[in-house]
């Protein structure tokens, strides 16, 4: 029997993303398969002649309503706008929310106010401006700046774990839901573009200089994305009491570690093979209840074999190969805001029975348990879905979403 | 729709077995010794890593060779934070007398709060950026300089493939890490949780905080006021070991009750509801997760536990690590010998509207 009150549920979905402000946008790009990866003409000083030129940006980005000013970072403002278009319809109910909790993930947060000039010295750059903006710095200021600006009283936390952040910070605040820690929790994540991280994967070489191509055998490397997205969590019996409209169940969550290499995944995606399958044993399904996955498909040579290896793994003695996909072909590399964009389009897919492909996807890895989408969106219904997330130090985390009707 | 159908682990059972620090006392395994503690508070030593402009002086961690320590680390390409992660952990599980080779290391979390991560190493790649262009940066330091990569050290170093999560959250990143490890358990997501927190002082840390205003005179060898409200920057690492209760050769610190942690709200209510029964017979460690080393905190105790409470009160060298004290207050306290029963870890940031909260965590001391 159902207990409604350790049921996690999805009630409402904010999204900011290079095709806009709020999930229609994102799902509409995705639906008429538009790319948002482009040169970008050296929008960033210092790049010309790297491979970092192609991105996702998002350019009009408009300020929150009230309250911002040079102490919130680009990664805040993001953060903050996904957090009001998940809250936009609770206007009404605002007694109840004010002690929600607030589970924020990033890799960047401040980094995108900050310039080398900190290094050579500290002091003159804060007497200079420098001062606020280096406040924004702590991841934790990402998770502060939504909490304050909705006025949300109940705990917050930051989550940095490389890539696996977003997915990561979903999966904590469930744990916290199931604790009774507050009633309701906006989890998600939010990164800016910055030259920090441009620089830092032009200097790993892992940057494609063309638009990415995740999963094929030609595939070069990633490119990186900008957005955010904030997920409302509660449990059933919350949502129920105050007749939410309930998106999606969160049926399952795991996370592992590879325990195998500071940055380089597990060759055989051991980890994250592991991940998948405490993810189905917590949501009590087997391999073929999965319907699609989506993947986290970054583009580089060596995450994309280790995840092919990892689906063979997960999803061995399913009846046929698992449909896997990986959105990131769309907008590239959000970073910590990846787990948590790729939540809100795995929670379309099962909300509209659309499984997206891979965009440029035209030879790709050989791997006989896995039916990679590519070509055209693929209607079916879609009971479960799987979002898998991996990153820098090992970390994974799976997330399994099922319609209301699962 | 499925329930989580796994039986929850009660939160009474959880206990804290093992303690490993590196703090300015020094690398240590378990409790720090009374000849460490009971004599006159330590003192802030004089910064060197970079020219000041006069003597100001923070909590320092006296440089030592891990190696000398952990036989076989290697830490020549690790900044302080992840080499500091590493020395706690297994300074940690060796106290608590845990041979992982006859662990289930799948089933091992890895939970670690810091304020500022790898900024040591953010410095250095800004600096490599400075002199040579953001295209001419070092490849070798772009991963290090992720927060979460001193809780991936110490999972690759032990092989810990359970959860491995980083957390930061403003004052309290500590109590929330303890709290999410607790969780962890709780739901049988891990059967055993390392939790670390800690962060490194470096130039760029003290000089804005210098820059803040949020600093001690006794930072810059004056003497402070009694409405001082500035602290003195500390640096360090506190890992501690967090099990079922029940293992055989254990010896627990401390059972693990509940925890709290929120932005706002009425801190003496919720507190006082978690604390059900055990207000009555109370000891506080009042922690300060802000950096201000005389925040009203043990009036907030006071007013939770009433007079009768034993309170320690804040120590300055875990006040000065702002965000993550909480695990070496809670060290300095049970190195204290604050006797058995409940205890209570309270930390507090009562300043300014937008920066109120507070954490509590319930612990029974047997």
């Amino acid at each position: 029997m159902t207990d409604i009150r350790k049921t996690i549920v999805v009630t409402s979905v904010g999204v900011v993303s290079p095709y806009g402000i709020g999930l229609d946008c994102l799902q509409a790009g995705m639906l008429s398969g538009q790319c948002c990866l482009a040169p970008t003409n050296d929008l960033y000083p210092g790049f010309e002649g790297t491979t970092a030129q192609v991105q996702a940006n998002i350019s009009k980005l408009p300020l929150p309503a009230q309250g911002f000013n040079s102490r919130h970072s680009r990664t805040d403002r993001l953060a903050v706008l996904a957090a009001q278009d998940a809250v936009a319809n609770f206007a009404g109910e605002r007694p109840a929310f004010r002690e929600s909790g607030v589970v924020m993930a990033s890799t960047v947060a401040g980094l995108t106010e900050i310039d080398p000039g900190i290094a050579q010295d500290p002091a003159a750059w804060y007497r200079h401006g420098g001062l606020s903006r280096a406040a924004t710095y702590p991841v934790a200021h990402v998770a502060d700046a939504v909490g304050e600006h909705l006025g949300l009283r109940g705990p917050r936390c930051a989550v940095s774990v490389a890539c696996a952040s977003g997915a990561m910070a979903i999966a904590l605040a469930a744990n916290l839901l199931l604790d009774q820690a507050a009633p309701m929790i906006l989890a998600g994540g939010s990164d800016a573009i910055c030259p920090f991280t441009l620089s830092g994967f032009n200097s790993l070489q892992a940057m494609d200089p063309d638009p990415c191509r995740p999963f094929d055998r030609n595939r070069k490397g990633l490119n990186l994305g900008e957005g955010s997205a904030v997920l409302v969590l509660e449990t059933l019996a919350g949502a129920a009491a105050r007749h939410a409209k309930v998106l999606a169940v969160l049926r399952g969550w795991a996370m592992t570690n590879d325990a195998f290499h500071p940055t380089a995944p597990h060759q055989q995606g051991n980890g994250l093979a592991d991940c998948m399958r405490r993810a189905m044993e917590m949501a009590e399904v087997g391999c073929d209840d999965i319907g699609y996955v989506n993947a986290h498909g970054t583009g580089t040579p060596l995450n994309d074999i280790a995840e092919a290896n990892a689906y063979e793994t997960a999803f061995r003695g399913r009846s046929r190969p698992i449909p896997v996909s990986s959105t990131k072909s769309y907008f590239g590399h959000c970073l910590g805001a990846a787990g948590a964009l790729e939540a809100a389009i795995t929670i379309t897919a099962v909300c509209r029975g659309a499984l997206f492909p891979t965009l440029r996807l035209t030879d790709p890895i050989e791997s006989p348990g896995v039916d990679w989408l590519r070509g055209e969106v693929r209607r079916q219904p879609l009971p479960l879905a799987m979002s898998v997330s991996a990153g820098f130090g090992g970390s994974n985390t799976a997330l399994i979403f099922g319609s209301v009707r699962s | 729709m499925t329930p989580l159908m796994t039986p929850t682990l009660p939160a009474a059972n959880i206990s804290i077995t093992g303690i490993g620090s590196v703090s300015p006392y020094g690398p240590l395994a378990g409790l720090i010794p009374p000849e460490l503690i009971a004599q006159s508070p330590l003192q802030p030593s004089a910064i060197t890593a970079w020219t000041t402009a006069g003597l100001w002086r923070a909590f320092l961690v006296k440089p030592f060779r891990p190696v000398s320590v952990v036989p076989g680390l290697k830490t020549r390409r690790l900044d302080r934070l992840s080499a500091w992660a590493l020395v706690a952990s297994t300074l940690a599980i060796q106290d608590a007398g845990i041979d992982l080779s006859q662990v289930d290391r799948s089933r091992v979390a890895v939970v670690f709060a810091t304020g500022f991560g790898c900024v040591e190493l953010t410095a250095s790649f800004y600096q490599s950026a400075f002199a040579n262009g953001w295209s001419g940066t070092d490849p070798s330091t772009f991963p290090e300089t992720l927060a979460n990569s001193p809780a991936s050290h110490v999972s690759l170093f032990h092989g810990l493939r359970g959860p491995n999560i980083t957390v930061g959250s403003k004052s309290f990143a500590a109590e929330s890490a303890l709290i999410q490890a607790a969780s962890l358990l709780r739901h049988r997501q891990a059967d055993l949780a390392i939790v670390l927190a800690g962060d490194t002082l470096t130039q760029a840390v003290y000089e804005w905080y210098e820059a803040a205003n949020l600093l001690s005179p006794a930072c810059f060898n004056s003497e402070p006021l009694p409405e001082d409200c500035g602290f003195v920057p500390s640096e360090g690492v506190t890992a501690l070991v967090l099990e079922p209760a029940g293992r055989q050769q254990a010896r627990p610190y401390a059972y693990y009750r509940a925890g709290r942690w929120a932005s706002g709200g009425q801190p003496v209510e919720i507190v006082r509801q978690m604390l059900g029964e055990s207000a009555s017979s109370l000891t506080i460690c009042a922690g300060n997760g802000a950096p201000c080393a005389t925040s009203p905190i043990i009036a907030l105790a006071r007013e939770i536990a009433g007079r009768a409470a034993v309170v320690v009160p804040p120590q300055a060298v875990a006040a000065g690590l702002a965000d993550t004290g909480a695990l070496l207050h809670l060290l300095l306290a049970l190195s204290s010998r604050p006797g058995s029963g409940p205890a209570l870890l309270l930390g507090a940031s009562l300043g300014t509207s937008g920066d109120r909260g507070f954490a509590a965590l319930l612990l029974e001391l047997p």
